[in-house]
């Protein structure tokens, strides 16, 4: 059973990690356009 | 009847890809009904997972990490087909939009395919008592995803330059060449492998079957979540060098 629960811990930490950084990304590139124009 | 939806749902992740990829600000509100659907599916799938797929008699319950290791190849495949797609109708048009697309499909697939790698041996140490061996599928798995994450990197280095866009055009076409690799690899082994055959012409019991199909379902619409994001994300900074450009001119 721990092996089960880790393989869907890691699939969950590592697109729920993705989707974050995109979206931490995603708000700094809107400040720096923001800063730019 | 699961693998047609598996079948449609790529169909339909593909139309809507392309069809945002070509006006992604106007288009982007879409995206909130895709990732609703990715989420709410989530449930679905591990209920189907945890109560409705019977335990394996031979593996007994670590088995059920097939049911996530399975559905992150559609996922690796479709990535890297959108890379090549997208490389071939920027090298056509000269059109940044593909180049974007081309980019997003490339590092989402790396995504996807580093997840199939390391839950794969999450699976392997207590079924083999290995977590790697270098069996031919794995191998070649593992070739695959040094190609893409290759060609993540030439992009890091060479931001905006039109000369790396073209080359790493050509190079993500390419690389698609291993693909049919990595999925043949288990026949090309002829039984030398010890990674189990492809799900679908071993042929799982229905349970099982409706446990990955939607799985498979339920990553595919993660995938084109995160492409939409990743396309989004290409096109503020394409937006923001265009910008610094102007105000240094």
């Amino acid at each position: 059973m721990p092996w089960v629960i880790a393989a869907y811990a890691v699939t969950g930490i590592a697109l729920v990690g993705y989707a974050l950084q995109l979206r931490a990304a995603r708000r700094a590139a809107l400040r720096d356009l923001q800063r730019r124009s | 009847m699961v693998s047609a939806a598996v079948m449609l749902s790529v169909i339909g992740a593909l139309a809507w890809l392309l069809w945002l990829a070509r006006d992604i600000g106007e288009r982007i509100a879409t995206t909130r009904w895709v990732g609703g659907v990715a989420l709410a599916l989530v449930p679905v799938w591990l209920w189907l997972v945890a109560y409705y797929a019977p335990i394996e008699a031979a593996q007994g319950i670590i088995q059920k990490i097939f049911y996530v290791h399975i559905p992150a190849i559609i996922p690796t495949y479709f990535g890297f087909f959108l890379s090549a797609l997208g490389g071939a109708l920027y090298l056509r048009t000269r059109d940044d939009r593909w180049d974007q697309l081309a980019v997003a499909g490339a590092e989402v697939g790396v995504v996807f395919c580093s997840l199939m790698l390391v839950v794969g041996p999450i699976w392997a140490k207590p079924a083999w008592g290995h977590w790697w061996v270098w069996d031919l599928r794995l191998t070649t798995t593992l070739m695959l995803w040094f190609i893409y994450v290759a060609y993540l990197f030439l992009r890091s280095f060479a931001f905006g330059s039109d000369t790396a866009k073209t080359f790493t055009a050509v190079y993500g076409i390419a690389g698609i060449a291993a693909i049919p690799f990595v999925y043949f690899a288990v026949d090309l082994a002829q039984g030398s492998t010890m990674h189990p055959s492809n799900p679908t012409r071993e042929g799982l019991p229905p349970e099982m079957g409706r446990a990955v199909g939607v799985g498979m379902i339920n990553f595919i619409w993660i995938f084109a979540w995160l492409v939409a994001k990743r396309l989004e994300l290409a096109a503020l900074h394409a937006h923001a060098l265009v910008a610094s450009r102007a105000r240094s001119a």
